[in-house]
């Protein structure tokens, strides 16, 4: 700081090959930026550090923390946030959303096809036996009627910026994505913490997720229950999202089950009360397949409901999501969807794919192992940053052994470019230095398909770092998504 | 409500009840200590030793550490030791945790606010000096939890799933207290007026009844009165005619039938004790009756958690 008044926050921040979301090449904010910007040049480092303690004190009262499977001691860490958030222009959104309904519908239609018609594989748009052969294709699944024929209820995509700023899909989480409740809570701390930023915006709310999930809950319940008993089922305080599953669980006014406070009776679903068995209609779970029901899947699993997917198949009771829609987030279908959109809505993908690699293609995967140095290798059923090489982060040993592994099981890989993810502005001791995000926007398939405005963006706090995940040094930003395209 | 959130709710609570317990007694005898220091030849074997054996949990002996301080942390922050100050937070925070959708936010704030308070390791160092501020912060915090239940949960059957651990923990704690003292005064022999008014004293402040006897009996504080005080007051929060005549209130309401019409086992039970509270014969305050009589109230009291757990398929 100096005498004559507030040392500039913004001082010495470096703009790198990658997109940066605030400063625009040649160090001025971009129009929607600047009340943001002005606002934060504003503050000295004192006053930027005593509100980002503030945030972490409002994480770590609410109990904002997430489980970190590897670590042994103090199961918690509270998830950090970063209190400059992240802003998108109305006309931007809209074109997001518009990409993400799109999307998903596909994916509906796709699951709904794959386990029945299959008329896709036979067509010849997506190879037969990636789908038949994938790890989540449940073929006991074919041929069963889900309700309202929808598979994905809730999606969080995965998007990223390039260095031109297009918007990509990195990848369709359509089994249990999380982070909903961190999307919320970082509104609610952020209202608490920096209330003068918003001042200068119209910013969308973001508050009625769990009210519309709810509609959707309700949506697919059987017909023959008039007023649906829905719950939802969580692994239990040691999973990594528990604290957003009893969020959610407390927003909607539903109860939180585990595995063993439910069981079957004649193919029906019912929870155990102090005043006995009670009935349940739809569930929403955010276990996966495996562990859902030790009869038909995992029979080591201690967190399902033994009968569970006989309950669903005679349509008793309702999942969300439903059984089987991994196929279509299995990294290997990914580079597909793009055709899908094409085969089902006769429309070009408003959002594109992220270049794509399938080293079961001979001619891909001589281009993958000889430029190992450069690429991004994904295997096609991890998710949550594990199993990853990042090439040009990676050491000769590591990318050794991924050409192995590749050659031994093609089908088990992608490649993709590095792509440099956006930067956003992020404060670090007091001062704004730029870090690597990415956006997670949620969607509900019900009655309608909606898109909450915002999502969550997820920052890679380690300089420099690409890996956004929670469990890898990742935290998150608010994310604002403004009413019109007026220049405030 | 779900069985195991039932349960939850009332481990919580039971956990949180508990460690308020421990705190105060620590702190008492930390104060008692002193004051007895000069008079007495050895009050650390005698008041200590006594906390230890009420909470039936003796501490590992540790090389080089003082007594005194091997028993305070082994009572407070030691959570090797279940029921540490600690050990029972972490147990009333977990059951919470797994039910914190059917808390409100406060109540899981207030508890969880306490967790990081207590953790805070300058807090936990100063503990070596004196335990105060650490057991300041455990009853506030409880206090506040407390509150915060009272002003913002639905006063419906998870509340009184609440209100049973709390209440069962503290009559409890209130029968072991007045046997625990009985007993180590029989060994110690008489002793000078103003050092049993100390020791009485102290066993009302364990109760949190310092004030309130004072209030009632405007004298000196007489074995007898605090032992008909702590055992049959009908209004005192923490006398155990009060903790049962609550229990009873709210096993009737989770039954959903008047209190004078349940007559499922364990409201059987716990009615029965509490008439035997309400009409106590005042010999029955004495010598050996005494002795009888609280040792077969803490068995009925284990006998109501049992039942309770077996009516309601608590774990």
């Amino acid at each position: 700081m100096t005498d004559e008044g507030v040392a500039d926050p913004f001082a010495g921040y470096e703009l790198g090959a990658a997109y940066d979301e605030m400063i625009a090449a040649g160090g001025k904010p971009r129009a929607h930026y600047r009340p943001l910007h002005d606002r934060l040049r504003g503050l000295d480092s004192d006053d930027l550090r005593r509100r980002k303690a503030m945030t972490d004190l409002s994480m770590r009262q609410d109990g904002v923390g997430f489980t970190v499977y590897r670590a042994e001691e103090g199961i918690e860490r509270v998830w950090p946030m970063d209190p400059v958030p992240r802003i998108i222009p109305a006309n931007e959104w809209r074109q997001i959303e518009a990409g993400l309904v799109q999307r998903v519908t596909a994916i509906n239609l796709f699951l709904w096809d794959v386990y029945h018609d299959q008329r896709i594989l036979r067509d010849g748009v997506v190879p037969p036996w990636l789908v038949l052969q994938g790890g989540f294709f449940r073929r006991e699944f074919v041929g069963v009627n889900v309700p309202r024929r929808i598979y994905v209820h809730i999606c969080g995509t995965d998007l990223i910026r390039d260095a031109d700023g297009r918007y990509l899909v990195l990848e369709d989480n359509a089994r249990t994505p999380s982070g909903v409740s961190y999307m919320l809570q970082n509104r609610k701390v952020l209202k608490r913490v920096f209330p003068a930023l918003f001042n200068d915006y119209d910013v969308l709310p973001n508050d009625d997720y769990p009210a519309a999930l709810l509609d959707v809950l309700q949506y697919i319940a059987p017909a023959t229950s008039s007023q649906p008993t829905a719950v939802l089922l969580s692994p239990g305080i040691y999973n990594s999202a528990y604290f957003e599953h009893s969020f959610l669980a407390q927003r909607m006014g539903i109860e939180l089950v585990e595995g063993r406070d439910l069981f079957i009776d004649n193919n029906r679903v019912f929870m155990r009360t102090t005043r006995g068995p009670r009935q349940v209609d739809v569930i929403y779970r955010r276990i996966d397949d495996d562990f859902l029901d030790p009869l038909t899947f995992r029979s080591d699993s201690a967190l399902g409901v033994p009968g569970l997917v006989n309950a669903y198949r005679a349509g008793t009771v309702a999942l969300a999501n439903s059984i089987g829609t991994g196929i279509a987030d299995d990294k290997g279908i990914y580079p597909f969807v793009p055709s899908m959109i094409h085969y089902y809505l006769g429309q070009d993908p408003i959002l594109d794919n992220v270049e794509t690699f399938r080293p079961e293609v001979p001619a891909e995967r001589d281009h993958v192992l000889a430029n190992l140095d450069k690429l991004v290798v994904k295997r096609v059923n991890e998710s949550g940053g594990y199993g990853m090489l990042i090439g040009p982060a990676s050491t000769q040993v590591q990318r050794d052994e991924f050409r192995e592994l590749i050659r031994a099981d093609p089908r088990d890989f992608i490649a993709q470019p590095t792509i440099q993810l956006s930067t956003h502005p992020t404060l670090v001791d007091g001062r704004l230095e730029g870090r690597h995000v990415d956006l997670r926007p949620f969607i509900l398939c019900g009655e309608r398909t909606i898109v909450t405005p915002g999502g969550l963006t997820r920052v890679a706090l380690p300089k420099g770092s690409l890996v956004v995940n929670s469990s890898q040094g990742g935290g998150s930003k608010d994310t604002w998504v403004l009413a019109d395209d007026r220049a405030t | 409500m779900l069985s195991r959130v039932a349960d939850a709710l009332f481990w919580m609570s039971r956990y949180l009840e508990r460690a308020d317990h421990v705190a105060r007694a620590v702190n008492v005898t930390f104060q008692l200590d002193l004051d007895l220091h000069g008079v007495l030849a050895n009050p650390v074997e005698l008041e200590w030793n006594a906390l230890v054996s009420l909470l039936k949990q003796p501490p590992p002996v540790q090389t080089g550490e003082h007594p005194v301080a091997a028993v305070q942390r082994w009572l407070l922050l030691d959570t090797a030791n279940p029921a540490s100050v600690m050990g029972c937070m972490n147990r009333a925070r977990n059951n919470a945790r797994s039910v914190r959708g059917s808390v409100s936010p406060q109540v899981w704030q207030e508890l969880n606010k306490l967790h990081w308070r207590l953790t805070d390791t300058s807090l936990q160092a100063r503990v070596a000096d004196s335990p105060h501020d650490f057991c300041e912060e455990v009853q506030t915090g409880v206090l506040l939890f407390t509150g915060a239940s009272e002003a913002t949960l639905v006063h419906d059957e998870g509340w009184h799933f609440i209100q049973l651990g709390r209440y069962l923990e503290r009559a409890d704690k209130t029968l072991r207290i007045v046997d625990a003292k009985f007993a180590l005064l029989e060994r110690s022999g008489t002793v000078d007026l103003p050092i049993s008014n100390l020791q009485w004293g102290a066993v009302l402040k364990n109760c949190a009844a310092y004030e309130a006897y004072q209030r009632l009996y405007i004298s000196r504080v007489e074995p007898e009165r605090v032992v008909e005080f702590l055992l049959t007051n009908a209004d005192f929060p923490h006398s155990v005619r009060f903790c049962l005549g609550r229990v009873m209130q709210s096993l009737a309401a989770i039954s959903g039938r008047p209190a004078d019409r349940c007559d499922d086992d364990v409201s059987r039970v716990v009615g029965r004790l509490h008439g035997d509270l309400a009409y106590l014969d005042s010999e029955t305050l004495e010598g050996e009756r005494l002795h009888a009589f609280l040792g077969d109230a803490q068995a009925r009291c284990a006998r109501i958690s049992q039942l309770l757990q077996q009516q309601y398929s608590l774990q």
